[in-house]
């Protein structure tokens, strides 16, 4: 019953966005509101993809995005290595500072970032964006990895060991299996932190070439008032492939934890 | 790797070099710089890059505070000292304490809901079978998976006061009257109200992702052991699935916590701050006065004062962690 309810209230601004979608721009304007689209049209979504610099920007965040993954979950699984791993004077001091790196608000952080990142010409750049993101992605991913390192038990190791597993060996069979939920939920943290990000976006990108998506459907909504129809068409294309994207990832996080659980 | 463990629990390196120097000083010396080298090789890619963009910045932040850094600092290069010039000017703001206050009131609300509503789901998710479990999963990371901005401009379509069908479904419903042409965002009661709706709707599936992450891996046994000696919902969830699930809800609330305390994006697409500055946290005040006044000094100062803020908020984790140092 509760969880018919809690559905429900999860499922219908969803609903609400794909209904709108496909309706006509006077149902759009209805002051009774319809709830299936009748007559049922393409209109919103060929009026996005006709707009300028939409293609563009799809293709500058998926971009963006998956450099930001790719490298962000290498350099993280190398610090929460170090971190777990080795037991070195100041350890606890970068676990510390990690944790509080997170508090400074993205918007504070935004004001230095902007200055020191026109001084370094890194305004206007994909790779000054890509920076940013994996800044912002590392401190929460080696935080999570830490967890996921934590959860494997130091026996298992151990007992690998006295079995003559080498240390290559013991990363390949044991770490990897164990941590690749924690990587995959890593990596789709920081595919949404740089897909989702507006206000960096916003500050740093002046060419509207270089927009990402989030920036392009803002500006897209200030063009002559708020357009609903092509806002939000243009709001479940950009949703689409990264909920696709997430549904396949959950399916081997689900598999992943049940599987290790079963073996652990 | 972790073979060398066995020194973890020796509180003094020199100590150790010590005694390993008086039996086999040149093993000793070569263990102990092994134990350096490793880990810095590992941790320097990810410690440039922070130093760079995270570090760098945080402490030039501090400085701009105490700067007059304005439009003409920032074409003429030429930068002048303000003392506490900014921290003066945003203390004595008649705005500064109801921002405070909000900022706290709202961050309190939201983590208690969010983190409630996302544990009720875990446990939700836990009893459903496998095919209710897609459906929900599906509808979570499809909340997620919507950017904000997004999901902003769609909860201002719903909230419309003329075309929204949030305001046609409850005057239909007719309990609270007639809401036709309501303006949610037109009065600080409403407008704040949508927004602690929206994050929480952003946020929970998070929350309940993760959480519910960590009880399927609770092992049955401990249920079935619960069971056996006859204990019932309530106090199976309170004796084995909550002490499971304690680290998992302390890194869920100091994150849940630090996110709501930074609310941006949010408010800036539905209000701007607005009406009359009435949902206007120390987020936003920091971005309008360092982007729309140019006033970069004061947006530093109240982004020094919001890091404070925080760091007093977390503190008690921060000092359990502290606490718990030698098990991270």
């Amino acid at each position: 019953m509760l969880a018919g309810a809690l559905c429900l209230i999860w499922v219908f601004p969803i609903y609400w966005m794909v209904n709108t979608s496909f309706k006509t721009a006077p149902n759009i304007l209805r002051t009774t509101p319809q709830f299936f689209p009748s007559p049922f049209t393409f209109e919103n979504y060929v009026n996005v993809f006709t707009k300028p610099n939409f293609l563009s920007s799809l293709i500058n965040s998926l971009s963006i995005s998956i450099v930001v993954v790719g490298i962000s979950i290498v350099f993280a699984f190398l610090a929460t290595t170090a971190l777990t791993k080795f037991n070195f004077k100041g350890r606890h001091l970068i676990l510390i500072l990690i944790l509080a790196v997170q508090m400074i608000p993205s918007t504070a952080l935004l004001i230095p970032l902007f200055l020191t990142f026109r001084d370094a010409g890194l305004l206007n750049s994909y790779a000054g964006l890509a920076l940013a993101y994996i800044a912002t992605v590392l401190p929460f991913s080696i935080w999570i990895l830490r967890g996921f390192f934590h959860s494997i038990p130091v026996e298992i190791e151990e007992a690998a060991r006295m079995d003559g597993a080498g240390t290559a060996r013991i990363l390949r069979s044991i770490y990897f299996p164990l941590l690749l939920p924690g990587l995959i939920a890593t990596s789709v943290f920081a595919f949404i932190t740089a897909w989702n990000d507006y206000i960096t976006a916003l500050v740093f990108m002046a060419d509207s070439s270089k927009y990402t998506l989030p920036i392009w459907l803002v500006s897209f909504s200030t063009e002559d008032g708020v357009d609903y129809g092509g806002l939000i068409a243009g709001s479940v294309i950009f949703a689409l492939p990264v909920t696709i994207f997430f549904l396949i990832v959950q399916r081997n996080l689900v598999q992943g934890i049940s599987s290790g659980g079963v073996k652990g | 790797m972790s073979i060398e463990k066995s020194d973890d629990r020796i509180p003094d390196d020199s100590q150790v070099a010590a005694v390993v120097d008086q039996q086999q000083p040149l093993g000793g010396a070569r263990k102990k710089a092994r134990k350096w080298t490793t880990p810095l090789v590992l941790l320097a890619p990810a410690g440039i890059i922070l130093s760079f963009v995270l570090v760098f910045p945080l402490i030039r932040l501090i400085f701009i505070s105490f700067q007059d850094y304005g439009l003409t600092a920032l074409f003429s290069g030429v930068i002048e000292w303000a003392g506490f010039g900014n921290y003066i000017a945003i203390f004595t703001d008649a705005q500064f304490l109801p921002v405070m206050w909000r900022t706290l009131w709202f961050t309190a609300t939201l983590v208690l809901g969010c983190v409630v509503i996302g544990m009720c789901f875990a446990e939700m998710m836990v009893r459903l079978n496998r095919k209710m479990l897609v459906v929900f999963n599906f509808i979570l990371i499809m909340a997620w998976a919507v950017p904000t901005v997004a999901s902003t401009l769609i909860w201002r379509w719903l909230f419309d006061p003329v075309y929204g069908v949030i305001n046609w479904m409850i005057t239909q419903v007719g309990v609270f009257g007639d809401f036709t042409n309501h303006s949610w965002l037109g009065s600080q009661a409403g407008a704040l109200f949508t927004i602690w709706l929206l994050k929480v709707w952003i946020s929970v599936p998070f929350v309940a992702l993760t959480v519910y992450a960590a009880q399927s891996q609770i092992h049955k046994e401990y249920y079935e052991a619960a069971m056996l000696d006859g204990a019932n919902g309530w106090t199976i969830y309170r004796s084995v699935t909550l002490p499971f699930l304690r680290p998992v809800l302390y890194l869920v609330t100091i994150l849940s916590m630090i996110w709501h305390f930074n609310t941006f994006n949010e408010i800036w697409i539905l209000t701007q701050g607005g009406p009359d500055g009435d949902t206007t946290i120390l987020s936003i005040w920091a971005f309008q006065k360092a982007f729309a006044s140019n006033s970069f000094g004061q947006g530093a100062a109240i982004a020094v004062v919001t890091g404070i803020a925080l760091l007093v908020l977390t503190a008690y984790y921060v000092r359990s962690l502290n606490r718990a140092g030698e098990q991270l």
